[in-house]
């Protein structure tokens, strides 16, 4: 296969894991069953994981597609630097917050299903992948003087000046009414 | 899914309702809806089971230990010991039938599509493996019932039960009654045998394999008429990076409107994408525009063996562009055709000249000028671009600067078209295609009906 991007998919596998651990995690913590302290765990490490999945990656090639309101994520896990942008270093720490959910009925599937996410982020990082944040673009703001392209050279053409003078042989048909009167031509 | 069952009901004179028709368009969108109804009941259903799993561990049963679950009382609520209550068949195939769930679920969205669209194809296939397993999900499962109900009652009493803790309080037997007053009493009845239990039939084989069927017939259908080999005949490059494969298949006869699955051995193992069709002056040939993107349609070109797969994005409007260009629009009720043609830069357009002006030609000789109009519009407004060709001259005073402004559009149409019904084909991105369909819907003035479909790729 080309160049495909793990790294998305893995994103989005995570994202929904962080959810059904946290859903498993409430169960488990409202139903007071057995193991509920790893499901309160669980509660905390699906928010966790929810949050830091929710910012998408700048693709390295092609369209960004946003999710809805992520610049402020995207500006927290962008203070993290290296910890963040490294799929390694999220490969595992999604493979540690995993381990607890094992433990407990309602947060299996959650532990399952962030372990799978975590297993692609460690092949997109094995190809190389990293985190980079969307950033908004800044348009530069348009110069006035650009819109106006090639202002004319030369006045609009007009008839010579002996045709726009008023004759005095002819005072009525002239378009305009003198202050001084008209003479003719000595 | 099933593309060609769907293509034979929509080419039927059964199906010959537009209603029908226009539903049978919307077959993906009623995947998604089944897709997404699956995953909602899942979750459902898991919960069911937490709560099955909870209830039998309160409710574990001394007198019936064939119906427990649980291994003892509170083993999920409230001793320490470790628990094992999911190791059992169901609940492993349960646990991997959500997992197959999962990913099939993560890899469908709508980016995931867009941007690497073999993940979604090669984990969608996983469905196989899902509806195995599902009707391997009910065997040997926690879920039982009595199959011995008329000798053993619910509510009678045992005959060697000696303490009665276990009875309702409306079974209650005092310890001194005996055997034959027990017999006597009315409302008592003893019991005859012990109650045996049996797993409930697994009944999902019921539902699944008629469909399954269906679409593995479908499948076999279409590899059958795939396996004849195809002849590319020429291959056209026009500028913008899109390539025109012309290509040659025995025993097959193109139709306008038709997508295709195209599978290209030489250059990677198995990519399939749909194609739209475009036909040719030579009637034996049929063509596809392909847009170069990725990898694969760049190694297409130079015809070197490499790895494949990106997404593709066809250049729009073929669709009404086969419907005219076939020459057989008698057959269609096909009254006149509007063009309009979108582009960034002119280069663009060269794509389809020549074939729009011949169509118009045939036309013109063929006393039907009306039929056809052409509207490009070029929304580059950097420099003045106009098309140089003495040969293109049609369409130079057809083109026109900037974005196209869709209500006068459809006003223009709706006068000259009033009290009609006009089909609109849109092929673009999602800005334009929602501005239209809100227009179609909206649009009421001078009578005339508009009628929105989109053709989708991902």
């Amino acid at each position: 296969m080309g160049k495909i991007e793990w790294a998305m998919w893995a994103n989005e596998q995570a994202l929904a894991s962080g959810l059904i651990y946290l859903t498993g995690g409430i169960v488990g913590v409202a139903g007071q069953l057995k193991g509920w302290e790893y499901a309160a765990f669980g509660i905390a490490a699906g928010v966790f994981v929810c949050l830091l999945e929710y910012p998408r990656s700048k693709r390295a090639k092609g369209t960004n597609y946003e999710r809805t309101g992520q610049y402020c994520f995207t500006v927290c896990v962008k203070a993290f630097g290296p910890l963040t942008s490294n799929y390694y270093v999220r490969a595992f720490l999604h493979a540690a917050l995993c381990v607890p959910g094992g433990f407990m009925l309602a947060t299996v599937l959650g532990c399952v299903c962030l372990g799978m996410a975590s297993l692609i982020y460690l092949s997109a990082a094995i190809h190389g992948e990293h985190w980079q944040p969307i950033m908004p673009k800044s348009e530069p703001a348009k110069s006035v003087t650009q819109s106006i392209k090639h202002p004319p050279q030369n006045p609009p053409p007009r008839p010579p000046a002996e045709m726009r003078r008023k004759r005095a042989e002819d005072l009525e048909s002239a378009a305009y009414v003198n202050p001084l009167p008209v003479t003719a031509n000595e | 899914m099933c593309r060609s069952i769907l293509t034979v009901l929509r080419g039927t004179q059964q199906v010959n309702s537009r209603k029908a028709r226009r539903l049978l368009d919307k077959s993906k969108t009623f995947h998604v809806v089944c897709g997404v109804s699956i995953c909602v009941f899942s979750v459902v259903h898991v919960c069911a089971h937490l709560v099955n799993a909870v209830s039998f561990s309160v409710r574990y049963s001394d007198d019936f230990p064939a119906l427990n679950v649980a291994q003892h009382r509170g083993q999920v609520t409230h001793t320490h010991t470790h628990t094992h209550t999911h190791t059992h068949f169901p609940g492993i195939t349960g646990v991997i039938l959500v997992l197959i769930l999962f990913l099939m679920f993560t890899a469908s969205s709508y980016s995931i599509r867009v941007c690497n669209y073999e993940i979604f194809w090669y984990t969608h296939n996983l469905f196989i493996l899902f509806y195995i397993i599902l009707m391997l999900h009910v065997v040997g499962g926690a879920l039982k019932y009595q199959t011995n109900v008329d000798t053993h009652p619910p509510g009678c009493i045992r005959t060697n039960q000696t303490n009665s803790s276990s009875y309702t309080s409306s079974n209650q037997v005092p310890e001194t009654q005996t055997k034959a007053e027990l017999k006597e009493m009315p409302h008592i009845t003893v019991c005859k045998e012990d109650a045996h239990f049996q797993h409930h039939f697994p009944q999902t084989w019921l539902w699944v394999t008629a469909p399954l069927c269906l679409y593995c017939a479908e499948r076999l259908y279409r590899y059958i008429r795939g396996s004849a080999p195809v002849t590319v005949v020429s291959v056209i490059r026009h500028p913008c990076d899109v390539i025109e494969l012309r290509m040659l298949k025995s025993g097959f006869k193109a139709r306008p409107g038709q997508s295709y699955f195209i599978n290209i051995l030489c250059v990677c193992v198995c990519v399939c994408v749909y194609w739209f069709q475009c036909p040719t002056q030579n009637k034996e040939t049929f063509g596809v525009h392909i847009r170069v993107l990725g990898d694969w349609t760049v190694s297409l070109l130079v015809g070197k063996q490499r790895k494949s797969a990106r997404d593709q994005i066809l250049l729009g409007l073929t669709v009404c562009m086969c419907v005219c260009c076939s020459g057989g629009w008698s057959q269609y009720r096909l009254r006149r055709l509007y063009v309009v043609w979108v582009c960034r830069e002119l280069q663009c357009f060269y794509w389809f000249a020549n074939l729009l002006c011949d169509l118009h030609h045939k036309l013109w000789e063929e006393n039907r000028p009306d039929y056809l109009n052409i509207r490009l519009y070029l929304t580059n407004t950097q420099q003045l671009q106009s098309f140089s060709e003495e040969r293109f001259r049609l369409l130079s005073s057809r083109l026109l600067i900037g974005r196209p402004r869709w209500k006068d559009i459809f006003g223009e149409i709706g006068r000259s078209n009033q009290h009609k019904k006009v089909g609109v084909f849109c092929c673009g991105p999602k800005s334009v295609s929602r501005e239209l369909h809100k227009l179609c819907n909206s649009f009421s003035a001078s009578g005339t009906v508009f009628e929105y479909n989109k053709e989708s790729f991902s």
